[in-house]
């Protein structure tokens, strides 16, 4: 275990990972990461289950697998339909976030000018904004626009509602970059969006990374405002955590558990899968910039 | 107005069961029990519109509203125990059928409130909403605000199958006075349910129990289940605690009569102390200690569940339980029905008494772009085809009269009627406060959980709701309503 | 140069203002005029009742106790969720001792850190149907089947009114843990690997190490912490809304503003009351996060 050599002359005294410490820290975390795993697994298994199972012992192996219940998931669920309604949907707000809410920040934190401040606090204030309250005239405002159970309302809203937290952060973040570079773009004749787009961007690459990653996160599981924005004649157009709450309730009304927990385990398995592929780059980059 | 006053109100009650329990449920075995009327019973259903497709909106027998032929038509449905296949399959084709030109969209929803309260506010609305379930809109507000078109011009149609007879004059009597705000026909309700104690008659059988009279049987089978190691009685308060409320209401109104319900509705004051309502929440208290407490976090499907697996014996519901199981009701399983028993010997109501009831309520919102299909629509549910079908897809009876005739009886629509027979003129009137005033509603679901599980006295139930029907009287952004019968 | 800059400014600043304005900061206006009518959230033209609304909220039960849960959920779930996470990412990151010239983690700090982050992914909707399951009051329950095995009886985690939300709270911390631990992991790698060199040579011990040195250094971090963690103390709404009995019960022990007010607007038809409550939910958040960032400002150390 011991990699490297004291090179002080002096022997390790202690680190033995084999020491009581040690031990107690592994079955620490281990009980926690059962804590994590068990109840997705067993969600998993669920769909497995008949629902005289699901109503027996908790901590028993399905007595037979087969996937009715993720056929009937599947085709009266429309999972799949949900998911990639929600991808397009995270993707487009996501990026449109990350252009606004990057030329805001960029804007009000490098640049002076009269009303710099006062926009700043209007954007900051948002983020302790209740979305409840502002619920129902939302409503009014997207419908008014014409844009009521469509994508792009919701990628819009999507966007505004991201913009505080995006706002706050970046600009932050653009404090902290060194401005003799940007300074010394302008003097070569860059205009003001070029630097940006060339010099800055680049620059702030770790916090533009880390906030996409917070918005994907934070929109994906966005509940409240598209039951709001898509509440129409659109279950075509439903986003996943929409179409999970609806399968919840109609498992009440048609007593189909296993189905109930196939269609979770539906929503659950892609993202696990993506965010295995990408979990170096999701944690790295979540934090790299929170940390500043 | 006590339930045996003889008056008009319970004439029309009792023809109402007469006319729905007897003759459109029963065919088969019991029909001998039913010697009394069959009012228009054997037209030819199969009579449907022979509708002119397209009059361009102008009124003719066919289409009295004058609907125009081509606008389209919104239906939002409930997809609750009713399903929505009555909708997409019966309805909706019927509707197509006397109008091709029209197309007709279908909407399925379990949060009816949350998907149309903002499409009420914008103006946005649909042209028929099937309004129920847990999150249904609160029609005293609507109405109050302009936003439900008044279905008189409905009722006053002549009727599909028979175009000499209005629509009224097809449905259950008291079915249209159900549906009455501020005296005016603004909901429609379609389906015809029964509440009281289900059970799987099977079981007891098995185990020669049979349905308690009083409150003392009751405890008593509760002991006898309880020795047998299976749950005597029990609801789901996760959910479902109105479930269990419909039983006090129940039990108030057999010892003092309906006047207690009626007054209760009307906010009077002190009603909620009065000794009916505080004996029946005593009672109940009584049985709900055979509960486990875990009953309190389950929802209503879980409870039904375990009553299919026979662990659950007695179980507090309306008469769509049966086919909201189907799926999950084991072989052998034979769905029964009880009435609630008699709390004290000196009960105004005899124990057959039982809660009936038209519900389901549908609306037309007054700005539907195509209110006249709406109406339409509205007609052809009430169409015996239409009704029929509905029974057909949904399992559930009709306010429609004789519409099931024919069809086979389920062990519990079986024992359905026969208690409908048994309670004759004896019926428990339902409940308006439950939609008129919501935020009562909603404590009263809490303190039925706090009083059944056992946190709260009987007195205190009384005290709590006293407290919070004042409050509700106070308040004034809340209208008041009245209802005398 | 001059010109251009402002077209510059104005031409960055446009669209992200006049998207945040209509979509934002306009309905929130519009609230705050609702809160002081009786609309109904139907007609029109609502009514103006001034400030009725705010009197009722004062003598309203239930919405005292759900200003009540805010502040346990303030005080009680930012709190664990952070020590929790202090303390595994404190074992992933610090307690394996020095490894090529970097402290280093526990063995399989690598997969435990991306076990623990796994809830983050999750929707808070679906986490709450999971938890539905595990938290079922019986021995069918996950949490109770486990309990069953011991010999003890079933707890009813949802349903006893001095447990259920702790166990909503629970809840929250499960899916909080593992960002914090990412957090604050990414916290302590930024430290350099001298200070806890020196400090060993000092002779200092795990405890020492932490509280001494890694505590301090992480102080802005744990600060950035518990204002996420606040906000996130304010709603709870879906988790209340589908884990908890009748929807905040049972006898009102779970409920929390935004479902009162989903409830208020939404079933009661009362949205200027709704409104109301809105807005003193507004002022509460904004206060929080006003103290925090005040009360925990500390002179930031150097390295």
């Amino acid at each position: 275990m011991v990699s490297k050599p004291a090179s002080h002359g002096r022997p390790r005294r202690r680190r033995n990972p084999l020491g009581a410490f040690g031990a107690l820290s592994h079955v620490a975390l281990l009980v926690w990461a059962i804590l994590i795993i068990g109840p997705i697994l067993w969600t998993f298994l669920g769909s497995f289950k008949t629902n005289a199972e699901i109503f027996g012992d908790p901590i028993t192996l399905p007595s037979s697998y087969h996937w009715d219940a993720w056929g009937r998931a599947f085709q009266k669920a429309h999972i799949g339909q949900y998911m990639l309604n929600t991808v397009f949907v995270v993707t487009c707000s996501t990026a449109l976030t990350m252009l606004l809410g990057s030329m805001a920040a960029y804007v009000l934190a490098r640049y002076s000018f009269p009303g710099n401040r006062a926009i700043y606090f209007l954007f900051v204030s948002g983020m302790t904004f209740p979305v409840f309250l502002a619920l129902v005239p939302l409503f009014f405002v997207v419908r008014q626009l014409g844009l009521i159970d469509t994508h792009f309302g919701v990628i819009l809203v999507y966007v505004a509602y991201s913009l505080p937290f995006t706002v706050f952060f970046l600009s932050a973040f653009f404090k902290t970059l060194p401005t003799s570079v940007a300074e010394a773009a302008m003097m070569d004749g860059c205009s003001h969006t070029r630097t940006f787009f060339q010099i800055m961007v680049p620059m702030a690459k770790p916090g533009l990374i880390s906030i996409t990653i917070f918005n994907i996160l934070g929109q994906w599981n966005q509940y409240l405002l598209p039951i709001v924005l898509l509440s129409g004649n659109v279950e075509d157009k439903w986003l996943i955590t929409q179409g999970v709450a609806n399968i919840s309730t109609n498992a009440g009304y048609e007593a189909d558990w296993p189905g109930l927990f196939a269609a979770l385990s539906m929503a659950i398995i892609p993202v696990m899968i993506v965010y295995i592929i990408f979990q170096r780059q999701i944690q790295s980059g979540l934090t790299s910039g929170a940390v500043k | 107005m006590s339930y045996s006053a003889g008056t008009p109100g319970d004439i029309t009650r009792r023809q109402m069961l007469r006319r729905i329990g007897l003759t459109a449920l029963v065919a088969g075995p019991a029909a001998g029990l039913l010697s009394a009327c069959a009012t228009g019973g054997s037209n030819a259903p199969a009579a449907t519109t022979s509708a002119a497709p397209s009059s361009g909106g102008a009124v003719s027998p066919a289409n009295p509203f004058g609907v125009a032929a081509n606008a389209p038509l919104e239906v939002v449905i409930f997809k609750g125990g009713l399903g929505d296949s009555y909708a997409t399959d019966v309805h909706e084709p019927m509707y197509k059928k006397a109008f091709p030109q029209a197309t007709v969209k279908h909407v399925a929803t379990q949060q009816i409130a949350q998907t149309l309260q903002p499409r009420f506010a914008s103006g946005e609305v649909p042209d028929v909403i099937a309004n129920s379930g847990t999150d249904l809109m609160d029609t005293g507000a609507l109405q109050q605000e302009g936003q439900l078109l008044d279905l008189t011009e409905l009722w006053d149609a002549p009727s599909m199958d028979d175009p000499a007879k209005k629509v009224r004059d097809t449905v259950a009597p008291g079915t249209i006075e159900s549906g009455l705000i501020d005296n005016k026909p603004f909901l429609m309700n379609y389906v015809f349910s029964a509440y009281g104690l289900w059970y799987d008659s099977a079981l007891f059988e098995k185990n020669g129990w049979t349905a308690p009279k009083t409150f003392d049987e009751f405890k008593a089978l509760c002991e006898k289940i309880k020795a047998a190691g299976i749950t005597p009685f029990a609801y789901a308060g996760k959910n479902a605690s109105y479930y269990a409320y419909w039983m006090i209401l129940i039990s108030a109104a057999k010892i003092e009569g309906n006047q207690v319900l009626i007054d209760i509705d009307n906010l009077e004051d002190g009603v909620w102390k009065r000794d009916s309502v505080k004996q029946a929440a005593a009672a109940w208290a009584e049985i709900g200690k055979y509960m486990d407490k875990s009953f309190e976090g389950l929802i209503h499907t879980e409870v039904q569940t375990r009553q299919n697996q026979g662990k659950v014996a007695l179980y507090p519901s309306g008469s769509w339980l049966e086919n909201e199981q189907k799926s999950q009701t084991p072989e052998g399983f034979k769905y029964a029905l009880t009435p609630t028993p008699s709390v004290t010997a000196a009960d105004k109501m005899p124990f057959e008494a039982i809660r009936a009831a038209a519900g389901e309520a549908y609306i037309v919102p007054a700005k539907a772009k195509n209110p006249k299909g709406g109406l339409e629509y509205l007609r052809i549910m009430l169409s015996k085809e239409g009704a029929r079908g509905f029974t057909e897809k949904s399992g559930n009876i009709t306010v429609v009269t004789g519409a099931a005739d024919g069809l086979d009886l389920s062990p519990g629509n079986a024992s359905l009627s026969a208690a409908q027979t048994a309670a004759g003129q004896n019926i428990v009137t339902f409940s308006a406060f439950e939609n008129w005033y919501k935020e009562l509603e909603t404590e009263l679901r809490k303190q039925t959980n706090a009083l059944m599980f056992g946190r709260i006295s009987a007195d205190e139930f009384c005290d709590k709701m006293q407290k919070a029907a004042d409050k509700s009287k106070s308040d004034s952004s809340i209208t008041k309503q009245k209802r005398t019968v | 140069m001059r010109h251009g800059r402002y077209r510059f400014i104005f031409g960055f600043l446009a669209a992200p203002v006049i998207l945040y304005v209509v979509f934002v900061i306009s309905p929130y206006l519009q609230a705050f005029y609702i809160s002081l009518t009786n609309w109904k959230g139907i007609s029109a033209n609502p009514q103006f009742i001034g400030l009725e609304n705010y009197t009722r909220l004062l003598d309203d039960e239930v919405f005292w106790a759900a200003v009540r849960h805010h502040g346990v959920l303030l005080l009680v779930m930012p709190l664990v969720t952070i020590v929790i996470a202090l303390f595994f990412s404190f074992l992933l990151n610090l307690s394996g001792g020095q490894r090529g010239g970097k402290m280093s983690g526990i063995w399989g700090s690598k997969v435990y850190r991306v076990i623990f982050f796994l809830p983050q992914v999750l929707a808070v909707a679906i986490v709450g149907v999971l938890f539905q399951a595990i938290y079922r009051p019986d021995e069918s329950g996950v949490l109770n089947g486990l309990l069953d095995l011991v010999g003890i009886d079933p707890v009813g985690w949802l349903i006893a009114p001095d447990l259920a939300l702790w166990s909503i709270i629970g809840v929250m911390v499960w899916q909080a843990v593992g960002f914090y631990v990412v957090l604050f992991s990414a916290g302590m790698s930024s430290i350099p690997k001298d200070v806890f060199e020196a400090a060993e040579l000092d002779g200092a011990n795990r405890a020492t190490l932490f509280f001494k040195i890694t505590l301090p250094l992480l102080w802005d971090t744990m600060q950035v912490a518990w204002v996420y963690l606040g906000i996130a103390a304010f709603d709870a709404f879906a988790l209340v809304q589908v884990l908890s009995v009748d929807r905040g019960g049972p006898d009102n022990s779970t409920t929390v503003l935004p479902l009162e007010i989903w409830r208020t607007a939404f079933n009661f038809s009362k949205f200027g009351y709704a409104s109301a409550m809105g807005v003193v939910l507004f002022f509460m958040t904004i206060t929080f996060a006003a103290l925090t960032l005040r009360v925990t400002r500390r002179e930031r150390i150097e390295f």
